[in-house]
């Protein structure tokens, strides 16, 4: 058994949702209802792979909102909850979706392992980190060549260098690729330095000098909501991959010669009858899904039950071309600049 | 032309900066001052309602029991667990010097307890089961769940010996409903729309004691929620029957 533990995009799109999903005692509530709502396993699902190997799943919405994110207590017990959840429910696998893999991180949840009668077993879940760091950086040596931009000559900007996405794109980037020039870009400057060291290699700069600099910008921080950038500054053309959550860069600047991926999305080679991806709000969403949720659904078909992604910066080459490999093999392809990227309505 | 990047309206963890620090500071665990004249004050009634409680609980199994006589031998079973637990907060309260009271304690269960007779007179079981291992059972777990964070030490293990106990007896009224779910679901249903928004009551009337024990009512609330909403879940209910049950809780 898979799992994916996953939430709303926005407080009024989880009571629309539960509205439809029948839970009227929660559709009706307020915040403060949600805040107490325990985590609803909302969806099984079987899926097949590509290979014909069969697995089951399931899909635990974490009542979590992104409103919650100003109650530290709230969004924690919301995360927590939905792991004993799924762990209750014998899942072998859970891949922590949306916010919640950065509330664990963030809020150091790693402290609270005993949930009720439940201690939690960390080997259960992964972050689903490593995949999607893998299908990042496919998206950047798929989709760049197809806007002219030469990988060989190419300048790639990595904002939030530092972070666990972050830092192993940049890993991949510098040895596996030959890009041209590494920036790389994030608050700590500390951790900044020491990703360099270990790199032997990357520049490291400030967001406003590297984006001018930039024929790909990998975005895998989370942006303040004011962050203003005049897009006159950029190069052209400009690949920009949106890799992190929310996914927030705007589609607008598609026409500019400024080409915005939504990245570490994945689509899977055939339907899969399932209805939670409607909630995530995919454009395809029979197909796609976030690459962190596919992460969960791969081990599962390989039978590798451990958490394979978990902490901060432990992503390294082989793990990622061994879940990338998984990932071909059974069926997912990292979405490209084809696939339009649908403004999420909030 | 000058563009700007435009960014959607949803939060983002960048603008919730504050949470993340607080997150990180140890003061947020900090255990409440168990000495002070308001702590003892808000104990002496949470204390006596746990106790009176499990005075209930006794005597609600073993009534229960006229109802089932093959079952007496079981009930006589969890009855005299419920009796040591009440030994156990009785001797929490001794521990921090405070008296118990326990007039206020009857008082917060007459009207559970006065439902529950009428439902033992009329031989209705199902509601009897509904009221004592459900509702009570939920509310008393999802009380001492929290408790356990935020308690003395000596009443830490003593509480969470306890709270195993309490999930066995949940156990057992789950069991008997699951069982007979396709005879009892009506009275159920009905039972649950009359008993459930008590306990909320009950929760809201507790709740600025228990906040004095740093007891958060949203956390009292959840955990009673999950508790109640797993048993529904093993005796057999599905997702939205389930949620329209809890549906009286939001009154």
């Amino acid at each position: 058994m898979f799992g994916l533990i996953g939430h709303s995009t926005s407080f009024e799109d989880a009571k629309r949702k539960a509205s439809l999903l029948g839970f009227d005692h929660i559709a009706d509530g307020d915040l403060d209802v949600w805040c107490t709502a325990p985590p609803q396993l909302v969806e099984n699902v079987e899926v097949k792979s590509a290979t014909g190997i069969s697995i089951e799943g399931s899909y635990i919405d974490s009542c979590f909102v992104p409103e919650m994110l100003s109650r530290f207590k709230t969004a924690r017990r919301k995360v927590l909850n939905a792991m004993e959840l799924a762990q209750k429910k014998g899942i072998n696998i859970t891949a922590l979706g949306g916010f919640t893999s950065i509330i664990f991180e963030n809020f150091n949840l790693l402290q609270h392992k005993q949930i009720r009668n439940t201690s939690l077993e960390w080997e259960r879940f992964t972050t689903g980190n490593t995949h999607t760091a893998w299908v990042i950086c496919k998206q950047l040596e798929v989709n760049a060549p197809r806007i002219g931009i030469d990988l060989k000559k190419a300048t790639v900007a990595v904002i939030g260098a530092t972070g666990d996405i972050g830092s192993a794109v940049c890993r991949w980037l510098i040895n596996k690729t030959g890009i041209s020039e590494l920036l790389m870009v994030a608050r700590q400057q500390e951790p900044l330095a020491l990703l360099q060291k270990e790199l032997d290699g990357g520049t490291v700069t400030s967001l406003d000098e590297a984006l001018p600099q930039a024929d790909i910008v990998v975005w895998v921080a989370s942006m303040p909501k004011t962050i203003e950038i005049d897009t006159n500054k950029l190069k052209k053309p400009c690949l920009m991959i949106d890799g992190g959550y929310p996914k927030n860069l705007d589609e607008k600047f598609q026409g500019e010669n400024i080409h915005v991926l939504k990245g570490g999305i994945v689509e899977f080679f055939n339907d899969i009858g399932w209805n939670m991806m409607e909630l995530a709000e995919m454009q395809n969403p029979q197909r796609e899904m976030f690459a962190c949720f596919a992460e969960a659904m791969i081990l599962e078909f390989e039978k590798c039950h451990t958490n394979f992604s978990w902490g901060r910066n432990n992503i390294s080459l082989e793990k990622m071309e061994f879940i990338g490999a998984a990932s071909l093999k059974h069926g997912f392809s990292a979405i490209g600049l084809d696939k339009q990227p649908r403004v999420l309505t909030v | 032309m000058h563009n700007e990047l435009k960014i959607t309206d949803m939060q983002t963890l960048e603008s919730n900066k504050k949470t993340t620090e607080e997150s990180n500071n140890p003061v947020c665990l900090n255990l409440p001052d168990f000495t002070t004249d308001s702590y003892k004050d808000a104990y002496s009634r949470i204390n006596a309602i746990v106790i009176e409680g499990e005075q209930e609980a006794h005597d609600n199994y073993l009534s229960i029991a006229t109802l089932i006589p093959n079952e007496l031998e079981e009930l006589t079973k969890l009855a005299r667990m419920e009796m040591k637990h009440k030994k156990g907060f009785t001797a929490c309260g001794r521990n921090l010097g405070v008296v118990a009271d326990m007039e206020f304690a009857k008082k917060f269960f007459s009207k559970l307890h006065g439902n529950f007779q009428i439902a033992l007179e009329k031989g209705n079981l199902t509601t009897c089961l509904l009221i004592q291992a459900i509702l009570i059972e939920a509310f008393a777990i999802s009380a001492y769940n929290v408790y356990i964070r935020v308690a003395d030490p000596f009443a830490k293990k003593i509480t969470e010996g306890v709270v195993k106990d309490e999930y066995l007896h949940l156990n057992y009224g789950q069991e008997w409903l699951k069982e007979n779910l396709s005879t009892c679901k009506d009275e159920l249903m009905e039972a649950n729309k009359v008993n459930l928004p008590l306990i909320k009551k009950m929760l809201d009337e507790v709740a600025n004691d228990a906040s004095v024990l740093a007891m958060d009512k949203e956390e009292l609330m959840e955990e009673f929620m999950i508790a109640y909403q797993d048993t529904l879940m093993e005796i057999g209910l599905d997702n939205r029957e389930i949620a329209r049950m809890a549906m009286a809780a939001i009154v």
